[in-house]
């Protein structure tokens, strides 16, 4: 059972590996002759094309796969259980991760109506973005957002309940203050923040 | 017969008695000390079982209720923390411009005024702006109705401080903290690189606080929930704050719950102090794994040793948090109760069961008393019936009405008895016939025995005389008829040596050779007037001189019964009689021996002398010179033959033992022998033959040579009565000469050729033959180293074979000296 702790940690460093070569590749091609910087908006598009990919082959071939073998299943509370991460706790986690590598972006997971309060958005231009995007999933919200004196790039993308087991979760969890999730629906959303300096 | 082994049998009915008794209380014991046993073993497992489950099932209520009380905590202080002006203000103090110089020295003087304990200092800090907004949220203005904090939770609180993105103290309530805590696990912890954690700290002493105390540290994040720009403490009290909800679960005397941390350290107990480790560290593991579960552990944690029934179960949220991750601790939840007061039912039962059980055995024992007595009363009769059948005293038969095999087994014993008395009464009659025909042959036995004029005695193996006969009583003057055992030498008056002897052979078994000491047979011929010089007593070996008799004695073996030793007979013959005939027979026999020879003698010299005296007569009144000299012949003539007596009766005495043997030819002995007899004997009808091998020249003395040969001659002459044959041979061997005189005489017969060489022995008329004749001539013979024999068939004639050694030394043996014709005597 602790090597799936392994494997969850082995795929984490993996993808961020994966994703700070993808960030170092930024700098040479800012340094190419005759290329501008890239913008923001595709770092976090690259970005989020990553999370969704990692989370999707997680989700499919290790969650389902597992629990569908009955060899382990992903719960809540997956340290104490010795299980799997839930897809969205992947998602999180792996976040936590690279905040905690000080390469300067981040990401999480925000809903407007989370399980935990600390998921819920943070500012009102979060708020805005997950209720348009539940209207307009089709577009992540952009936009530079202020914390004091710093500035920050911000693009949240619409986040669906990918599978059953995100759906039944929410709509069961004692604490979830929304129990009628349908699969396929916005959820929520991923908010990537890249500092501006 | 009458003496039956009566200390055996009461012990024997006791014995089969409690036997059966302890038999079945054993049958009934065992399977109620199994029964008992495992219906306790089941019963304590079961309790152990579902008290386990309980326990854990409380420890999991006790633990979410325990995670709820610190999530709320958590939630109340992340309130705080989420407070808008709180975060602009820490916004603000991280994006004040970095003059390092100038904010360090102004950092510096705070503390410094700080740590002095300034006025200055501390209102700057305690009375500014947040630190205002922390007494309002601690308040609880902030707070919804329905979200304030209950008073016990808020008075545990002892210290509520935020510090800024440095680790610096910014605002501070209630106790006076510490200026910096860059460096403390708790602010590093919630800190986290700047991305914020929550960390709740495991329990320490705080000295200032005075009380062992757990820290929620909640980050403060920016406005984007980017990164943290400051850090919240709240400093608890764990005793106070956890109290209310630990010390309400009682149950029984001593069931509660506890909550320890991963490392056993006790963070709220009814009856722990908090902050002490579980008493046995060995239970930290046992109970502190991430899952709710009950154990059954060797103490119970809390200073006793028994075995406890222990459940526990981790607060899951809050485990999270400790120390930052689940990893670096834990806290758990630990219900327990005394082992006795779980098992108190169950050994309440055990203690009824067994006074139960008890009172069974009691009653078993009594009711198998009873049964037993059921039982052997009828055996005991049987064996008493059994014992009288052994002494043939049953009389009346068994009354056994029991209706079973013990009623069967008495019949059988009736029947047994029946058969036994109708066996034992036949049995008898033979007995006693046998007995009388027993005592009638003793009786026989003791009639002959006594009749038996022999004495007779029977010795057992100590000596001891058993039995004399009356010959034996009359001889040894034994009075009583019915003797006692009397030793042997009580009764035989012997001197020692005798003694000596006749015990050496008793215990020899008797069995003395009597061939061992018979005497060597006399070889040498025997004068048999000449006095018996080696002629030993004849019962020197086997005689016994009691007083003034003598007793030939004989033992012999008597067997006896098996199992006995064998008792040797004695019997005594008085032989004092018979020796005294023997001697005067012996005596007799030599006196007639005398007289006969002497008649012979007188006979012999008689007839020829009364001749001499008649013709001496004759010649007295004789003229004529023709007839005196013609009687004067006769008168040489029976000279010669009265010294021819003579010289017979002389010559066998003693005579010329030392006269030198010379060669002399057998042939011409022969010869000479035959001339001899001739003059003296009517040979005008014999024939006379000779066969001589020639020339056969043997060592001997001429003379006594020829009047053996003569003797032997005028034997055969006499035996032919005037006709027959006479054959000499002569033969020659390597070392012997042979002469062989053969009569055709009528013979010998079978009884007297045994006795022709005694001396007297004869069979012609008184007066014709001394009886010395061959004796003499075995004498001579033997004299000269050869021997005579005499081989005679009745009516066939006789043949006397004289063998005489040849002349070895001399190689010449031809020239024998002529034979010295000795003038007579």
């Amino acid at each position: 059972m602790r090597s799936i702790r392994y494997t969850f940690r082995t795929i984490a460093i993996a993808l961020l590996i994966g994703w700070l070569w993808a960030g170092a590749s930024v700098p040479f091609a800012k340094d190419a002759p005759g290329t501008a910087g890239i913008p923001p908006e595709k770092v976090a598009d690259y970005l989020h094309a990553v999370l969704e990919a990692d989370r999707t082959i997680y989700t499919t071939y290790i969650v389902n796969r597992m629990q569908g073998k009955g060899i382990v299943s992903a719960t809540e509370h997956w340290e104490q259980d010795n299980a799997l991460p839930l897809p969205a706790q992947f998602l999180q986690h792996s976040g936590r991760i690279v905040a905690e590598s000080g390469s300067g972006i981040r990401y999480r997971l925000i809903g407007l109506w989370p399980i935990y309060q600390r998921n819920a958005p943070a500012t009102e231009f979060e708020r805005k973005a997950l209720d348009t995007l539940r209207r307009q999933p089709e577009r992540p919200i952009t936009g530079l957002v202020t914390s004091g004196k710093k500035q920050y790039f911000q693009a949240i993308y619409p986040d669906r309940a990918v599978s059953t087991a995100c759906v039944t979760c929410h709509n069961s969890h004692p604490l979830s203050p929304k129990q009628n999730f349908q699969l396929n629906e916005v959820m929520g959303g991923i908010a990537i923040t890249i500092p501006l300096e | 017969m009458s003496t039956t082994p009566t200390p055996a049998t009461p012990a024997t009915h006791f014995g089969l008695k409690a036997k059966l008794i302890l038999w079945m209380v054993f049958v009934g014991v065992v399977p109620l000390v199994v029964g008992l046993g495992m219906a306790f073993w089941q019963g304590s497992r079961e309790i152990r079982e579902v008290s386990g489950e309980s326990f854990k099932a409380l420890a999991m209520e006790a633990a979410r209720k325990l995670d709820l009380l610190v999530a709320e905590e958590i939630a109340h202080t992340a309130r705080i923390a989420n407070d808008p002006a709180i975060i602009r203000e820490l916004e603000r103090r991280r994006d004040a411009p970095h003059d390092r110089n100038i904010e360090n020295q102004a950092t510096t003087d705070l503390e410094q005024g700080w740590a002095a304990g300034e006025p200055a200092a501390i209102k700057s800090i305690m009375e500014n702006p947040l630190s205002a907004a922390l007494q309002e949220h601690y308040t609880g203005i902030h707070s919804a109705p329905g979200q304030l904090q209950p008073q016990v939770v808020r008075a545990s609180t002892k210290r509520l401080f935020l510090t800024d993105s440095h680790g610096t103290l910014v605002a501070a309530m209630g106790e006076k903290p510490d200026f910096r805590h860059d460096h403390t696990p708790w602010w590093q912890g919630a800190f986290h690189k700047a991305v914020g954690r929550l960390y709740i700290e495991d329990l320490r002493f705080d000295e200032k606080v005075n009380a062992y105390v757990f820290t929620i540290s909640v980050p403060v994040m920016d406005s984007l929930r980017y990164e943290v720009v400051g850090v919240l403490h709240r400093v608890i009290d764990a005793k106070q704050f956890f109290s209310p909800s630990t010390h309400a679960i009682r149950f029984g005397k001593t069931g509660h719950v506890m909550l320890i941390d991963s490392n056993g350290i006790v963070i709220s107990c009814p009856i722990l102090p908090t902050g002490v480790s579980l008493s046995d560290r060995n239970l930290v593991p046992l109970v502190t794994p991430l899952q709710p579960d009950w154990v059954e552990a060797s103490s119970d944690g809390h200073g006793g040793q028994s075995t406890s029934v222990i459940g526990f179960a981790p607060l899951p949220e809050t485990s999270r948090a400790t120390n930052g991750s689940i990893e670096n601790g834990s806290w758990h939840t630990f219900v327990w109760q005394a082992s006795d007061e779980i098992f108190a039912p169950i050994q309440h039962l055990f203690t009824w069961v067994t006074v139960f059980g008890a009172v069974a055995v009691a009653l078993l024992a009594s009711l198998g008393f009873a049964a037993a007595g059921r039982i052997v009363t009828p055996v005991r009769q049987l064996q008493q019936a059994a014992q009288a059948i052994g002494r043939s005293e049953l009389r009346t038969p068994i009354e056994i009405r029991t209706g079973d095999e013990l009623e069967d087994l008495a019949d059988e014993f009736n029947r047994m008895n029946q058969q036994l008395n109708a066996a034992f009464a036949g049995l008898t009659d033979q007995v006693e016939l046998k007995t009388q025909e027993v005592q009638v042959l003793q009786q026989s036995t003791d009639q002959i025995l006594d009749a038996v004029p022999t004495p007779i005695l029977l010795i057992d193996a100590d000596e001891v005389v058993q039995y004399i006969n009356r010959a034996a009583r009359e001889s040894f003057q034994i009075q009583q008829e019915p003797m006692s055992p009397v030793p042997l030498f009580d009764i035989l008056s012997l001197d020692a040596a005798a003694q000596k002897q006749l015990r050496q052979e008793f215990h020899s078994g008797g069995s003395r050779s009597t061939l061992k000491d018979r005497p060597e047979p006399d070889a040498a011929p025997r004068d048999p007037l000449a006095p018996a010089a080696d002629h030993r007593p004849l019962g020197g070996r086997s005689e016994l001189h009691i007083g003034s008799r003598v007793y030939h004695y004989q033992w012999f073996r008597l067997p006896t019964r098996p199992g006995h030793q064998d008792s040797i007979g004695l019997v005594l013959r008085d032989t004092t009689d018979d020796s005294r005939l023997h001697d005067q027979l012996v005596q007799a026999e030599k006196t007639g021996s005398l007289g006969v020879l002497t008649a012979g003698i007188g006979h012999e010299l008689n007839n020829p002398l009364f001749s001499i005296v008649g013709l001496g007569e004759a010649i007295e009144e004789e003229q004529s010179l023709e007839r005196v000299k013609t009687y004067a012949r006769d008168i040489v003539a029976h000279g010669r033959r009265m010294a021819n007596v003579i010289r017979d009766f002389t010559g066998v005495t003693n005579r010329d033992a030392l006269d030198q043997q010379v060669p002399v030819s057998l042939e011409e002995e022969l010869d000479q022998a035959l001339a001899t007899v001739e003059t003296a004997a009517d040979m005008k009808g014999i024939a006379v033959q000779k066969n001589y091998a020639g020339n056969v020249c043997v060592l001997a003395q001429s003379d006594q040579l020829r009047q053996a040969l003569a003797n032997l001659m005028t034997n055969a002459v006499q035996a032919m009565k005037g006709t027959g044959t006479l054959t000499l041979t002569t033969g020659l061997s390597d070392r012997t000469g042979t002469a062989t005189i053969a009569d055709s005489g009528p013979g010998i017969s079978k009884q007297h050729l045994s006795k022709i060489f005694d001396p007297f022995f004869t069979t012609k008329e008184q007066g014709e033959g001394s009886g010395l004749g061959l004796t003499v001539v075995r004498r001579i013979i033997r004299k000269f180293g050869g021997d005579v024999r005499i081989e005679s068939t009745e009516g066939q004639g006789t043949t006397c074979i004289v063998t005489v050694p040849i002349v070895t030394a001399a190689p010449e043996r031809t020239p024998c000296a002529p034979s010295a014709t000795h003038s007579e005597p």
